[in-house]
């Protein structure tokens, strides 16, 4: 673990210089523990895949009590591999008229469409962080054999509820954005949504499981094609 | 009702106040006031709490029409400001009675004005704040920037009030070089001495993309021993360096997290003052230590206590 200063009231906390999946168990942990803190003087918590940034008060603690704080509440982060997660279901309609990409993917991966959603639909996917965009959760990890790089050419507006792949990584667009990833189908579910007091169904605690449905199902659930 | 009925909205008039704060971890920006120090100097003339909401007004053509007593405070960008055609210079409050016509006319210097009422504009707030980010559809009036037509309410206010700022506390948006204040941070290890030497002794100039969410800057490239990074949280005001190696400074509106190395990150403090100033405007970054730093920030909001 690292400490360093990222602005005059802020430091962020490194766990590792590596993407995986026991580096984010121990980013959750730690995230678990300094919210359970409860602790106003931290200001602003942001988890990510492998660091967590935090804002503090100022008049609270200086740069070197606050280091010191967070390395006696972080010396010893214990990860219960085990632990069940709010498994959340995804329904989604796999359809070419959405899947903008499925028929380019399939050509490069050499995979029909439908082995392409079987290995989509097989996994379940852990939140690594929450950015870009409200709502915007990076899933991983996608099975090598669907994983696809980033398009050349991002697209100017890519739907709300699309579901998209980039290398390993898959995510939901909350909300109509540009944006560079593979898309293969789109979701009626809401990302984020101003009417829930949370206002995201999701957390970096989260698990996510996708599951296919047809074009009726999808139109029914209120999704537009 | 009483309040003022927006005749003339301005192209980009936004109700704000101090930020959203604790929604960053679903990749809620914080937004806020650009310039904290215009905007509380505002309240505090009133006597306002420091969390009371206020607009920021970005462009010229504002026409309010009170339809109650209260008082205002104006501070920030200086501009023609009119009540019922008189004018007056700004940086100071205003009773104001029923019918009066309030109208904000060109702005000759700075980028933003602030216009609050005494204790605030009685909006509902948005997940813990009125501040406005439209891209969120969040705060202000309905998520958006307010429109011709809007009406802001506000608690009638009777008792004569006369405040006006000492010409000392008055900042000029108009020098040739504005200097930031900089603590190094984040990756600063992946720019090397010679790279940190050209950061600090080039001089940068502000372009077109600055809006609230960041200021890109254009001036000597900086290179970073590092392409990208796993993406992070992002602080306010700190320095990404993308692979152009033209410096972006993170506003308000940033994004909560990101892969651009950054160097470091400007003071809050001084990103107010960035607020203010316009395209071209020549700046400068100078180190500062992380004590020396906290010392700035603490003497600045201890003027607010």
């Amino acid at each position: 673990m690292q400490i360093n200063i990222a602005s005059a009231d802020s430091v962020i906390i490194y766990f590792s210089n590596d993407i995986s999946k026991q580096t984010s168990l121990i980013v959750k942990s730690a995230y678990e523990i300094l919210k359970a803190e409860n602790n106003k003087s931290f200001i602003e918590i942001i988890p990510s895949y492998n660091s967590i940034l935090i804002t503090y008060d100022i008049f609270r603690f200086d740069y070197l009590n606050i280091k010191e704080q967070l390395e006696k509440l972080l010396h010893n982060i214990h990860i219960d591999k085990n632990e069940t997660k709010d498994i959340i279901n995804v329904d989604v309609y796999y359809g070419l008229e959405v899947g903008l990409d499925l028929e380019n993917m399939s050509e490069k991966a050499q995979l029909s469409i439908d082995d392409i959603i079987k290995i989509h639909t097989s996994k379940i996917y852990d939140i690594y962080a929450i950015g870009f965009l409200p709502g915007f959760a990076y899933m991983a990890s996608v099975d090598n054999k669907i994983a696809m790089p980033r398009l050349e050419n991002p697209r100017k507006k890519i739907p709300k509820g699309s579901v998209a792949i980039a290398d390993n990584q898959t995510a939901i667009y909350p909300k109509d954005s540009p944006g560079g990833w593979n898309i293969i189908g789109k979701t009626a579910f809401e990302l984020f949504d101003k009417n829930l007091e949370s206002l995201s169904p999701l957390t970096i605690k989260n698990q996510i499981k996708f599951n296919a449905i047809s074009k009726d199902e999808f139109l029914s659930q209120g999704g537009q094609l | 009702m009483s309040g003022f009925e927006i005749i003339k909205s301005g192209i980009f008039t936004l109700l704000q106040d101090q930020g959203r704060f604790g929604l960053t971890h679903l990749g809620v920006t914080n937004s806020g006031v650009m310039d904290e120090y215009a905007a509380l100097m505002a309240q505090k003339m009133l006597h306002n709490d420091i969390s009371s909401n206020i607009l920021e007004i970005a462009f010229s053509n504002v026409e309010l029409k009170a339809t109650q007593n209260t008082i205002i405070s104006v501070t920030g960008a200086k501009c023609e400001f009119f009540i019922n055609t008189v004018p007056y210079s700004t940086w100071k409050t205003f009773s104001i009675k029923r019918g009066d016509i309030i109208k904000i006319g060109k702005i000759t210097q700075g980028q933003r004005l602030y216009l609050c009422v005494k204790n605030g504009f009685d909006v509902e707030k948005e997940f813990g704040s009125n501040s406005t980010t439209v891209k969120e559809n969040l705060g202000g009036i309905n998520g958006h920037q307010l429109k011709s037509g809007d009406f802001l309410a506000f608690k009638r206010y009777d008792k004569p009030f006369n405040y006006k700022l000492k010409d000392q506390f008055i900042p000029r948006y108009d020098e040739d070089e504005l200097v930031l204040r900089v603590v190094l941070g984040y990756q600063d290890d992946t720019f090397t001495k010679e790279e940190k030497d050209k950061f600090f002794n080039s001089s940068y100039t502000i372009t077109a993309d600055f809006n609230r969410m960041a200021c890109r800057l254009s001036g000597e490239k900086i290179t970073s021993s590092v392409d990208g990074i796993i993406s992070e949280g992002i602080s306010f005001g700190s320095i990404q360096i993308p692979k152009n190696g033209q410096p972006i400074i993170l506003l308000k509106e940033r994004q909560t997290i990101g892969g651009y190395p950054k160097i470091g990150s400007v003071l809050s403090i001084d990103c107010f003052k960035l607020a203010q100033r316009k395209v071209n405007t020549k700046v400068r970054f100078e180190l500062i230590d992380i004590k020396l730093a906290q010392q700035k920030l603490k003497d600045f909001y201890s003027l607010f206590k």
